[in-house]
């Protein structure tokens, strides 16, 4: 449009482009605050209606699924993890627990008795208690 | 009216000696039946090993069945009990025969409470048990549990029970029961009241009828002034090699129970309950977990309620201390509940 307008007469253009100027700059100013999101809104209108109300549904589904599945997941964890709690944890610290403290008495046992001391057997230094045999 | 059974049953044998095992006849292998009934259609059984049809049937004896009570029993101690608070309880055996306990119940719900208990077991021994025993029990506001429970002859056990609420008397029953060779007859008189003329009877008979089927039934009659009614149900019980099935059907709704003894540490129960007064229904899975060497006593369930709790029962080795610990958490009502106790002695 500016080359065409270059054509005419100068005068004209140079007293009115101004005004043009500034009426553009008006529309650019107005516009720039909501021009990116109307504009882009304006680009969907191309589509079928159908394809339009089907992608909102659409949008709308997966969201509120995904806020269920969000909330779902958040009351499950809680569910499951003091369930957990209560039903297996105690069991599974006090099992723990004995673990521990039998392999610290078989430590102990193995550091007084010797390295060959068993879990089951008697002191390897000890004399078998048959009188009769000495 | 079966709900108030249960509360006088239950109330009576929370507070009651464990019961002692079925005194079965450990005869040779003979069946006798009482006079009076008529044997099933099986071919007569005589000495094992001598048959006169071409069937080799030799039937073992039919042992007792036990106390119509206990078909649940097996079931619902491997459930976990629901404490609240702070409880302390010290038990000393004065003698052989007689033993004391102090209760201390710091409660969050209700009042706090100091109990005192006492319990006799006498002379008189029959089998593994000595009777007469004799259990009371009163509270600092002045209420009284007590029960005597006496072997009357071979066969036949008496039980008396009363419960007051401070001076008035609240639950008064007593009961008979009759251990046959392989049948179970009790009777229970409930609150019995000659001036107004009400009370509630309970009778109940099991049956053995094959060494692993066991079946009865329960007849229960209610009267107050102005209305009386009967309730009646029948139950079965089903033992094999290591679960028991039963099964209890009747006007006030059907419970079943089935008890699984995996192995050495591990008993589970599976409970369902439907009720026609209350118009609910529940599946309760309950297991216990026995640690002999770590002297731990687990018991957890589930149910269909969402509720979910545990207790966990401990002895604090050298000394003679043992702890209890519990929590219940109901997820649909957001509601927990713990406790815990200790028992010296």
């Amino acid at each position: 449009m500016a080359a065409i307008q270059e054509l005419s007469p100068d005068s004209d253009r140079g007293e009115t482009r101004p005004p043009e100027d500034e009426i553009e700059g008006d529309d650019e100013d107005e516009e720039l605050d909501e021009t990116l999101l109307e504009r882009l809104w304006g680009l969907t209108e191309m589509f079928p209606e159908s394809l339009r109300s089907a992608a909102e549904v659409s949008a709308q589904c997966s969201l509120s699924v995904g806020k269920k599945l969000y909330s779902f997941s958040r009351s499950a964890l809680w569910v499951g993890t003091t369930s957990f709690m209560i039903l297996v944890l105690p069991v599974v610290f006090e099992t723990e627990r004995l673990q521990l403290e039998q392999q610290q008495l078989q430590q102990q046992r193995q550091i007084l008795l010797g390295p060959n001391a068993g879990m089951s057997g008697g002191m390897p230094g000890m004399m078998p208690p048959a009188p009769g045999k000495l | 009216v079966s709900r108030i059974t249960k509360i006088i049953m239950g109330s009576v044998l929370a507070a009651s000696a464990p019961s002692p095992p079925a005194a079965g006849p450990g005869g040779p292998g003979l069946v006798s039946v009482p006079p009076g009934f008529t044997m099933p259609s099986v071919s007569p059984v005589s000495v094992p090993g001598s048959s006169s049809s071409g069937h080799q049937e030799t039937e073992p004896p039919l042992s007792n069945p036990g106390g119509f009570e206990e078909c649940h029993r097996k079931c619902k101690e491997v459930f976990p009990v629901q404490m609240e608070g702070v409880r302390l309880t010290v038990n000393k055996a004065l003698s052989n025969h007689f033993q004391v306990n102090h209760t201390v119940l710091l409660s969050t719900l209700g009042d706090s409470s100091y109990r005192f208990g006492a319990t006799y077991v006498g002379t008189k021994q029959t089998g593994p048990e000595a009777f007469p025993v004799m259990v009371g029990d009163m509270d600092n506001t002045g209420s009284l549990n007590a029960q005597i429970i006496h072997q009357i002859t071979d066969r036949v056990r008496s039980k008396f029970a009363f419960q007051t609420q401070q001076q008035k008397f609240v639950n008064w029953q007593g009961d008979a029961e009759f251990k046959g060779e392989d049948f179970t007859a009790a009777v229970t008189f409930g609150n019995p009241d000659v001036l107004v003329e009400s009370g509630i009877v309970v009778a109940h008979y099991l049956q053995s009828v094959t060494p692993s089927l066991a079946l009865g039934g329960e007849l229960v009659y209610h009267r107050r002034p102005g209305e009386e009614g009967t309730v009646m149900s029948l139950a079965g019980r089903y033992t094999g090699s290591n679960f028991i099935a039963t099964l209890t059907l009747g006007g006030a709704g059907v419970h079943g129970s089935y008890y699984h003894k995996a192995n050495d540490q591990l008993q589970l129960g599976v409970e369902f309950e439907a009720s026609t007064r209350t118009q609910d229904t529940s599946v309760s899975f309950g297991y216990q977990l026995d640690v002999p060497k770590a002297d731990l006593v687990f018991k957890g369930s589930l149910d269909s309620n969402w509720v979910v709790g545990a207790t966990l029962e401990k002895k604090l080795q050298p000394l003679p201390l043992s702890l209890a610990l519990s929590a219940f958490l109901n997820h649909r009502k957001s509601k927990f509940q713990c406790g815990f106790g200790i028992t010296i002695g």
